[in-house]
């Protein structure tokens, strides 16, 4: 901050790994993730609700782990794996949960969205046929709670991320298929 | 123009209309391109705070602002009495100031406004201005500003603190009910609740080199906001444009200008710099403009078969700091009753008080919503006392199709039977209404709501909305509307008009939206008026092209216009699908032909027979009524009080869906809404004394008006795991006013959802809620009453 | 947007460093975890520090291990973990349950043990913004001098807010502290003080490095109740563990800890019940015994009179998981 009667602290360097490319920057101890991605990145993907960690709405990645911006220090992110949505699809083409999302009506004002797909992706990527060999709803639900939605009534998101699901573990299923039957 | 052509009838299947598409720029937003207005960044801008009011009524004495004006980085500071114009969205109760010149009415209010390098900046300055208040007694409810109307929130006013009285009367109500076999009487409650959109305002403002100012602005209405902007800044409307970003979300709580336009305004005009202005949460609490809380006293009327043969209505408003569209609010609590169902007779008398508290607003449901509560409850206390089953009582009372209700409006089409029938069947009603075990029930209710009303809010014969198209010669359309998407898709609804009428894809149609240089004015996103107003103007603008292409082609293929037909990117003869051409071929002919291919559309509402002959007999009126009905299946714990709402299923007549997948997405979004609103929402201002217990307690002026719940965390809306399964059905009752037979979609599947719990939640245990809302300790005072009432 | 004040942030390695730190700065200095419930403090201008010393960086505050007799979860462990990892749902289930309930699965990843621990008070009147609590005239735990809970109340009665602190403290669990002093050990149960502006007994020098939890015996049953009016980000309004010791099918001891009441919790014990059976009327004991003897205040959000009557059924219910009865009775018939 750099209010005359309250110098600010010197900004620090960080290094971070933003959706997998190296960046360094200098940001003051006081700003949150939230503000370096918005206000010194431009990444504007990432929203804000309440500022206060109760809606959701600036999830992101860490480490694979959807985690709030507006509650996260920008300096604590040193050496770690930052993942917004801008980074969510691969090779110019929409991730499959951004594709669902699109075709289901999954997104009506959009707000929530990057940080719904934040929460959503993370759940995805830990979904293996071993620990859950169907896509339970409800499970869904739990992964998606601490994102408020107040267009959808959540009920075309859901079924978006349970599409997307069932494509995911069906695909491990050929997979293990093939695997098995080959030797 | 002409309006009241019939829409409807097709020869041949829609191609765009009806399909299950999603919106053309939904991936914009799932990539995080999406630009709203907190995204936008201007070289050197400055960002604005303002400074609100700690007293809930105060009047200001002095304000001083040097400290804050000698800070570092603090380039301007605005106050009230450099913009004291009154204004307000209804032209005929102007009583708000951009920032309070000489009082203060609400712990919220805005009394100056910094602009600085950073917000911190500003924040800073902000606690460096001292204003000197005189502190007023605050009334903090309707019945302490109804006893003191000597002590005026607003001087001006002509009746103490009475905003608004509405009293109408239809038949002979009290020989009505002096004839009914059954009268269900009773007094309900209904709370306040705010919209909650998950941005929170946000506006820009900048004045480039030829001296135009323009705004960025999260609103739903930036005709009216450009309108207000140049009354009160004192700039002609031509030297200020008015642009709305991607907004994320809205539901009535940006449906009028807010203090932070003006200030962002005023602030760039004072500093010649880019200025930004956003909310914090708790501002966009106080901003508020959300639910009325209603206090109604309903008497109704019923023959032994169930007609309703009067409904005598009184409700009081507490309508917070400021007008807001409190005029339209009191008509609404009673004008909107008249449908779906016939009465014989009907009166009203409806009283909006200020308060000192936010002002209330228009919430998704405008004034509508809380006396639908009060009457599908009473309709179900008559079907319980007559035995008769709560849907076939609806049944009877319907109010019909093409018909004109008792107070004097032209109902068209009416899906409502089809609605009752849909859910009926859905929630296996007949097999399990009455049969569920204790502690289960399901409640059933209807409503209606409008699709635009016929006349603008401020008086014109201008068109309520303009659209105009061109075509390009690669074969795409585009669409220039002042519409506002606040994401239920108004602009997929203006893609999907004129793709269905030019025989393009979807993909090909850019619309371009609510910027006041490059696009025809539409009034705003409030009242469910754009499907039907702007798709009208829509459709008669692709029309007018459609036609010349189709000439143009018919010329080169030397057939009759009527033969040539477009769809699917195509021209093709209407009677051999063989003969063809691209589209893009047919749009570069017909531009050989007429030149440059543009057009125009307008939508005025008829003028002919569509209100009541009376004063007020305007207000309610629209070309088109949306229906509804909704079940409801609660569980409820008798140990702890709890309610599970465990499904609920809709079903919503829209006229036709011509995005069937966003008007499920209105259908649950609305049923998600009102669900919030009765088991968890509540926009509570403390009242004087800040114990909730119920025992008052001294407190000293400045104590009370406190907002209870000013925080996502505090104000309570249902998360993934609190919403109920959510049945969306879509019932298709083609209206000829609507484009295509389109009625509205986003408002009328939140009415009935309210009642419909409370009748189900009776139906599971026998108790009533009749003061909203629901809570666990209603529920077990319910269940003590009936234990010791023997029961 | 809501703004951090500015502050230094120190990131030490070891936990040398941090009590060092600590130390330099005390007593205007905090421990930064997770930032879940310091941030948002921070923002509402309500927690007002200069220095914070992160715990991010600390491997010795992270994980969790078993010994023989102990569960030693490191300070900074992650609510997310705690409530995955397997020999805590195995040993502490109602520890790992009461994590899992913890606000949302963000904050869970993000929110620590420690954290939870150490989270400060919330009230209706605290938990607001600047201009709120400016309106109210401040309280005794803003910058006023009258508590609007209790009026003419001379302390603080802001509502001690974590989810674990309940289930702990039925575990018997220990907690470890370090500063430059050295090492300090103290039962959870004794860490909190009636004084809602800081209600928790670690100095400002000191860093909360573990908390270690003996393994119950077999015939130990602890079972966690949170209530709130959301299933998902909510802070409990109830929030209630109970132990039963049981021994040849009857009662021989037991907790009953009752959180979310004032600054500390109320933890009564079940000695005087030995020898019940563990059964309905073992519920409806348990539950007239906090109705006497814990009383929800008007702190939190929530009708205070509710909270009572929930916190009772709560309790019930706790009895009837733990006796492997129905948790709720059935309903009347019609």
């Amino acid at each position: 901050m750099t209010v005359p009667d309250a110098p600010s602290p010197a900004p620090v360097l960080v290094t971070l790994q933003l959706n997998g490319e190296p960046v360094s920057v200098a940001v003051p101890p006081h700003w949150t993730l939230l503000e370096l991605l918005r206000y010194r990145l431009g990444l504007t993907g990432t929203k804000q609700g309440c500022d206060k960690g109760d809606c959701g709405t600036c999830t992101v990645r860490i480490d694979g782990e959807p985690q709030l911006a507006c509650l996260t220090l920008a300096v604590e992110v040193r050496d770690r794996h930052v993942e917004t949505v801008e980074g969510l699809g691969v090779g110019g083409e929409p991730h499959p949960l951004q594709e669902a999302f699109a075709r289901v009506g999954a997104a009506q004002c959009g707000f929530c969205t990057p940080g719904m797909l934040m929460s959503a992706s993370a759940y995805l990527d830990k979904l293996t046929l071993e620990d859950e060999p169907v896509v339970r709803r409800e499970d869904i639900a739990q992964a998606l709670a601490g994102n408020l939605c107040r267009c959808t009534g959540y009920t075309k998101i859901l079924q978006a991320v349970e599409e997307v699901a069932q494509v995911v573990l069906d695909r491990q299923r050929e997979l293990a298929e093939s695997t098995t039957e080959e030797p | 123009m002409s309006a009241v052509r019939d829409n409807v009838s097709r020869g041949r299947p829609y191609a765009v209309v009806g399909a299950r598409h999603g919106k053309p720029d939904a991936l914009d937003a799932m990539a995080g391109l999406a630009k709203y207005a907190d995204d936008i960044a201007l070289p050197r801008m400055l960002h604005a705070k303002i400074l609100r009011s700690p007293h809930a009524h105060a009047r200001i004495r002095s304000i001083d602002t040097s400290a804050a004006e000698a800070m570092e980085g603090v380039h301007a500071v605005v106050v009230g009495a450099e913009m004291p114009t009154r204004y307000g969205v209804i032209p005929w109760t102007p009583d708000e100031q951009a920032l309070a010149a000489d009082k203060v009415r609400y712990v919220g209010d805005g009394v100056a406004a910094v602009a600085a390098v950073s917000e911190d900046i500003a924040i800073a300055a902000c606690k460096r201005i001292v204003v000197d208040y005189e502190v007023l007694t605050p009334l903090t409810t309707p019945e302490a500003a109804l006893a003191h109307p000597e002590n005026k929130i607003h001087e001006a006013n002509k009746h103490g603190n009475i905003t608004k009285q509405v009293q109408l009367a239809f038949g002979d109500v009290d020989a009505q009910l002096a004839n009914a076999d059954l009268v269900i009487e009773g007094h309900y409650g209904f709370h306040g609740s705010t919209h909650a959109a998950l941005e929170p305002h946000c506006s820009v403002a900048h004045v480039d080199g030829r001296g135009l100012l323009t705004v960025w602005s999260a609103t739903q209405v930036p005709h009216y906001l450009h309108r207000e902007l140049a009354k009160v800044l004192e700039v002609p409307t031509h030297k200020i444009r008015v642009i709305q970003p991607q907004v994320g979300g809205a539901f009535g709580g940006k449906s009028e200008p807010f203090d932070l336009e003006f200030v962002a305004a005023k602030l760039a005009m004072k500093t010649g710099r880019p200025v930004k202005c956003l909310y914090t949460r708790e501002e966009v609490f106080l901003a508020h403009r959300g639910r009325h809380p209603f206090e109604m006293d309903y008497k109704t009327g019923f023959a032994e078969d169930g007609k309703i043969l009067a409904v005598d209505a009184k409700s009081i408003l507490d309508g917070g700091a400021y007008s807001s569209f409190g005029l339209v609010t009191t008509y609404y609590s009673g004008q909107l009753l008249g449908s779906p169902y016939v009465f014989d007779s009907y009166r009203f008398d409806s009283t909006r008080v200020y308060t000192n508290k936010p002002a209330c607003g228009p919430k998704r449901g405008h004034g509508s919503v809380q006396p639908r509560f009060a009457i599908e409850v009473q309709l179900d206390k008559a079907a319980r006392a007559l035995d008769i089953d709560p849907i076939e009582l609806r049944r009877r009372n319907f109010v019909g199709e093409n018909t004109t209700t008792i107070n004097e409006f032209h109902i068209g089409s009416s899906g409502f039977l089809e609605c009752l029938d849909l859910v009926e069947q859905a929630s296996t009603w007949k097999a399990r209404h009455g049969k569920l075990p204790r502690g289960r029930g399901l409640g059933v209710a209807g409503s209606t709501y409008i699709s635009g009303t016929n006349y603008c809010i401020y008086p014109t014969d201008l068109p309520q909305s303009g659209v105009q198209i061109c075509l390009d010669r690669s074969g795409r359309v585009r669409v220039f509307a002042g519409t506002s998407d606040i994401g239920q898709g108004s602009s997929t609804m203006l893609a999907v008009v004129a793709a269905e009428e030019l025989g393009v894809h979807l993909d090909d149609v850019r619309v371009v939206a609510a910027d006041s240089d490059l696009c025809p004015v539409d009034l705003g996103a409030y009242s469910s008026r754009i499907t039907l107003m702007a798709g009208n103007a829509c459709l008669s603008a692709a029309r007018d092209l459609a036609g010349k292409v189709r000439q143009a082609v018919a010329k080169k293929w030397l057939c009759q216009k009527r033969d040539v037909i477009l769809a699917d990117r195509r021209a093709q003869r209407l009677d051999d699908p063989d003969v063809w051409m691209d589209i893009t071929e047919a749009f570069i002919l017909a531009e050989v032909e007429f030149g440059t291919m543009g057009s125009t559309g307008s939508y005025q509402t008829p003028r002919e027979d569509v209100h009541g002959e009376y004063r007020g007999g305007t207000i309610g009126a629209s070309p088109a009524y949306s229906f509804t009905a909704h079940i409801a299946e609660v569980s409820v714990d008798e140990e702890t009080g709890d309610v599970r709402v465990e499904n609920i299923w809709c079903a919503h007549d829209c006229g036709r869906a011509l995005s069937p997948v966003l008007v499920e997405g209105q259908i649950e979004g609305s049923v998600y809404m009102g669900f919030g609103e009765t088991v968890m929402e509540h926009h509570h201002v403390m009242p004087s004394g800040l114990r909730t217990d119920g025992k008052r307690r001294d407190s000293g002026p400045g104590k009370e008006g406190l907002l209870a719940h000013s925080s996502l965390l505090d104000y309570r809306m249902p998360t993934t795991l609190d919403t109920p399964n959510l049945f969306a059905g879509i019932v298709e009752k083609p209206d000829p006013r609507g484009p295509f037979g389109a009625k509205e979609a986003g408002e009328g599947p939140l009415h009935s959802v309210i009642p419909a719990i409370c009748n189900a939640i009776f139906d599971a245990v026998g108790v009533r809620v009749d003061e909203l809302p629901v809570t666990p300790a209603k529920i077990l005072a319910g269940l003590r009453a009936q234990r010791s009432g023997g029961a | 947007m809501l703004r951090l004040p500015p502050f230094a942030l120190h990131q030490p390695t070891t936990v040398a460093e941090a009590v060092a730190t600590l130390k330099e700065f005390a007593p205007d200095v905090r421990v930064i975890s997770g930032g879940t419930d310091l941030l948002p403090n921070m923002k509402l201008a309500q927690t007002k520090v200069s220095h914070l010393v992160s715990a991010k960086f600390l491997d010795e505050l992270h994980g969790i291990t078993r010994t023989d007799t102990h569960v030693r979860i490191g300070a900074a462990t992650s609510l997310q973990t705690l409530a995955e990892d397997e020999d805590v749902r195995e040993l502490l289930p109602a520890l790992a349950y009461a994590a899992s309930r913890i606000a949302s699965p963000q904050i869970r990843q993000m929110g620590t043990l420690g954290g939870n621990i150490s989270l400060d008070t919330r009230c209706r009147y605290i938990n607001q913004s600047e201009l709120w609590r400016e309106a109210l005239g401040g309280c005794l735990k803003s910058h006023g001098s009258e508590c609007h809970v209790v009026p003419g109340g001379q302390g603080c009665v802001a509502a001690l807010s974590a989810d674990t602190v309940a289930p702990l403290i039925a575990y018997g669990a220990v907690a470890e502290m370090a500063s430059v002093l050295g090492p300090r050990r103290a039962p959870v149960q004794e860490l909190f003080q009636q004084d809602g502006t800081w209600h928790v007994r670690i100095a400002r020098e000191e860093l909360l490095v573990a908390i270690e939890i003996p393994i119950p015996a077999p015939q130990t049953r602890v079972a966690y109740r949170k209530w709130s009016v959301r299933q998902s980000i909510d802070f409990p309004l109830v929030s209630v563990a109970v132990r039963l010791d049981v021994a040849d099918d009857v009662l021989t001891g037991g907790l009953v800890v009752v959180s979310a009441l004032g600054p500390r919790p109320r933890v009564l014990t079940l000695e005087r019940l030995a020898g019940s059976a563990i059964d309905e009327s073992l519920a409806e004991a348990l539950g007239q015994m906090v109705h006497e003897r814990a009383r929800p205040l008007p702190n939190l959000p929530y009708d205070a009179e509710y909270r009572r009557e929930r916190m009772v059924v709560e309790v019930r219910r706790a009895v009837r998981v733990l006796a492997g009865l129905p948790e709720r009775p059935l309903p009347v018939p019609r």
